[in-house]
């Protein structure tokens, strides 16, 4: 598709390729054109080497040696990682202020006040990779479209090492030739739901009634994609949009039908998701809880609050319940994963008081007014101010202090997690 | 068992117990409602364990005895029958409602299979107006908690204040003190408030008597008896948030609050409190809400006091002020994180202490 074409296509997705392998094998050469791994009991990243063999994210360590028996399994040095990912968001900046950084390795740039600095939007993205490539040695793809959603699937259909851009004129007919799978959202339950209903390829998802979607993947999933299918996606690049909720992950490999494990994660969510709510000066109204199995299945538990609570006791607590519930579905599996997520954030520090009673009056902890919860509040208050002065060691919670060192550092963890 | 009844008065009996009757019970049997036929008197009798009402009709009796029949549909029935005599008829596992042509024809319950209800008090109790009690109750009834997981404050705590009867009810965000002069001889007892509201409507009337047991609360009248199984738990110690003096005193019109506050509703929702600036000559009156807008307004009043700005949730506000019953409201403040007290100037038998919103 020629440079000249893409005068209308302003949005580039710009994607680093296998990230932290390939940082892991552009700090030591031994490892470059190996199949490697980075990560603990989960594969955290693979690079394009061991993904021919099937090793993938998220997989189990043990899984991704059956598929690949030579792959290299590297801890990773999570504090090159932000840094690194750091300079190539200023590369990106350097084109254009709209720099939409949606991960630690991906960002959407819109490029539309740009081009009569630096040419076509094709030119831009070709001149990006170059100078990221020079820079910091990383390889990045990039998508160029006149949505977010086509330049998404632009740079997966690039990869590695690639980019395409898709000319207004050529949407429709690139997007339908795609299977399904590449369109952002269908993950492997909906394109096996997809796949039963005779859908593989984008264009039988655009020709097939919008109703019957919808019935099938729920109405707000059904229509989504009938949409995508179509090309209509507005969603302008933002740079700085208020959070609609604030979560944290851990994965882990194994042992997670131990009640005991599974409150010590939590615990540690709790205070990664508490006190980011707490520097944005938020809380949150409902508190979301993801249970994932060594099968790969996932079921969810939700709670809408009263008040809105942002202490890590009462974001523990809450989880805790809400993950012991979850549990209980699972039917033998082992917990590989737990996620909190919280939601319907409330900006306003509003906060209904209770009656100062000298008696507790139960379940205290979800009621964010309490004269029990307020003290809460000064606690974890005191502990965020002596964080933000001496670091993160400086101060913790017994029960997680008293611990083994976890596999993966906070540092990594944050930079992970998505506002 | 065999009567003849009016329809209105047979609908009328029916559906009052009904109100004791679970919509989700997991009883089936409870579905049911009991009807009883002796000495010319029918008692219908509707419960969901905890909560009992039994009301009763004078009838033509054709022949004495007992049935239960699903209480909606029996209910109902009856109701959309022409106007007129009803016949109602139980006999061989079928219970036959005729009036004035339609008939019909349902199935009965096993009667036997019924619960024991304990209905009625152990005699005596207190004598009470009933339109005084039931005006009572709701004043105090807006502070109870709907919250299941707080049963202690899903009650309404009566008991013995000097020489009046007094009703307590709190949430943990507001606590409402009624005192009733005149009504002695009461224990102290923490009833529902899901079964205090159905008083009034099931069998409030003129003259009704109060009879507070260790196990169950017993509302009578002529109309008919209401019992409810009574929460045992000690009602937390309400007396030490009411303090003896307030340094700060706004009295305003009661009506123009509650229009003020209505106004400012409009643009609070639930969640955003409505801010209170009182000052000499009056209070006021502001909410904003970001992406919304706002809404202000002045109203007239008698402040003594530091300058001061108190927020409250706009719903438990204007529940207190329409509790109130007159045309003046006070409203005593500390400072704006500690409770304020609301009342009618010159009424001291209501109070409604409010916790603030925090800003």
């Amino acid at each position: 598709m020629r440079g000249g074409m893409a005068e209308g296509a302003p949005i580039l997705h710009v994607d680093l390729d296998a990230f932290y392998a390939s940082v892991e094998q552009l700090r030591n050469p031994a490892l470059r054109g190996k199949p490697i791994a980075v990560g603990g009991g989960v594969v955290l990243a693979a690079s394009y080497e061991a993904r021919q063999f099937g090793v993938r994210s998220a997989m189990p360590l043990r899984r991704a040696r059956q598929l690949c028996p030579r792959l290299i399994v590297v801890p990773g040095d999570f504090s090159e990682y932000g840094p690194l990912s750091e300079r190539v968001m200023d590369v990106c900046r350097r084109f254009t202020p709209l720099v939409e950084q949606i991960s630690i390795d991906e960002a959407f740039l819109d490029v539309s006040g740009s081009i009569h600095l630096f040419g076509p939007s094709a030119e831009i993205a070709a001149r990006l990779r170059h100078e990221v490539k020079d820079e910091t040695g990383l390889v990045v793809s990039v998508g160029v479209a006149r949505t977010k959603f086509l330049a998404k699937v632009a740079s997966r259909v690039a990869k590695p090492d690639g980019m395409l851009v898709v000319a207004p004129d050529d949407e429709l007919a690139f997007l339908h030739s795609l299977p399904v799978g590449l369109i952002w959202g269908v993950g492997p339950v909906t394109e096996a739901k997809l796949a039963q209903l005779g859908i593989t390829t984008v264009a039988e998802l655009a020709h097939t009634d919008r109703r019957t979607l919808e019935r099938h993947l729920g109405p707000g999933a059904g229509a989504h994609l009938h949409a995508l299918a179509w090309n209509r996606d507005p969603r302008p690049v933002v740079t700085h949009h208020r959070a609609k909720s604030v979560g944290a992950q851990s994965a882990f490999g194994g042992g997670g039908h131990d009640r005991g494990l599974r409150r010590r994660v939590l615990l540690d969510l709790a205070e990664r998701v508490g006190s980011r709510l707490r520097k944005k000066g938020r809380a949150a109204r409902t508190i979301t809880v993801r249970v994932r199995f060594d099968d790969m299945s996932s079921v969810t538990r939700s709670v809408s609050l009263r008040a809105p609570v942002a202490t890590t006791p009462a974001i523990a607590s809450i989880a805790g319940h809400l993950a012991d519930a979850g549990v209980a579905e699972s039917a033998g599996r082992d917990v590989t994963l737990l996620a909190i997520s919280t939601s319907n954030l409330t900006t306003s520090p509003h906060l209904q008081l209770e009656l100062p009673f000298a008696e507790l009056l139960g379940a205290d902890l979800l009621r964010a007014g309490s004269a029990q919860e307020r003290s809460r509040q000064g606690l974890d208050e005191a502990v965020d101010a002596l964080r933000r002065r001496f670091g993160k060691e400086a101060v913790g919670r017994a029960s997680l202090l008293l611990q083994h060192r976890r596999g993966v550092p906070d540092e990594f963890r944050d930079l992970a997690s998505k506002d | 068992m065999r009567i003849r009844a009016e329809r209105d008065d047979l609908a009328d009996v029916l559906a009052r117990a009904g109100r004791a009757v679970g919509t989700r019970s997991p009883l089936p049997i409870l579905q049911g409602i009991l009807c009883e036929v002796d000495s010319g008197v029918l008692r219908v009798t509707g419960t969901d364990t905890e909560l009992t009402i039994r009301t009763t009709l004078e009838v033509e009796v054709l022949e004495e005895g007992r049935t239960l029949i699903p209480a909606k549909l029996a209910a109902e029935a009856v109701r959309k029958l022409p106007v007129g005599a009803v016949t109602v008829n139980a006999a061989d596992g079928e219970v036959e409602i005729t009036g004035n042509g339609p008939r019909f024809r349902l199935r009965e319950l096993t009667v036997e299979d019924y619960p024991t209800v304990s209905v009625g008090g152990s005699g005596g109790g207190a004598a009470v107006d009933g339109d005084v009690l039931t005006r009572a109750l709701a004043q105090v009834g807006v502070a109870a908690s709907g919250d299941e997981a707080r049963p202690t404050l899903t009650g309404v705590l009566f008991e013995n204040e000097q020489d009046a009867l007094r009703l307590v009810a709190t949430d943990s965000y507001r606590l409402a003190v009624r005192d009733l002069e005149g009504v002695e001889g009461v224990s102290s007892t923490l009833v529902p408030f899901r079964a205090l509201r159905e008083v009034g409507r099931t069998i409030g009337d003129q003259k009704m008597t109060l009879d507070l047991g260790d196990r169950d609360a017993t509302f009578s009248s002529d109309r008919g008896t209401l019992t409810v199984r009574v929460i045992e738990a000690s009602f937390p110690n309400y007396r030490q948030l009411l303090p003896d003096s307030y340094p700060n005193r706004l009295v305003v019109s009661r009506a123009g609050l509650l229009e003020a506050v209505g106004r400012a509703s409009l643009v609070a929702e639930d969640h955003i409190p409505v801010r209170l600036s009182m000052h000499e000559g009056g209070v006021e009156l502001s909410v904003s809400r970001q992406e919304v807008g706002e809404e202000t307004e002045h109203l007239e009043g008698a402040y003594d006091g530091e300058d001061m700005t108190i927020a409250f949730n706009t719903r438990y506000l204007t529940d207190g002020v329409s509790a109130v019953e007159t045309d003046d409201v006070i409203i005593d403040t500390i400072d704006p994180l500690k409770p304020g007290l609301i009342r009618g100037d010159g009424d001291p038998a209501f109070r409604y202490l409010l916790m603030p919103v925090r800003l």
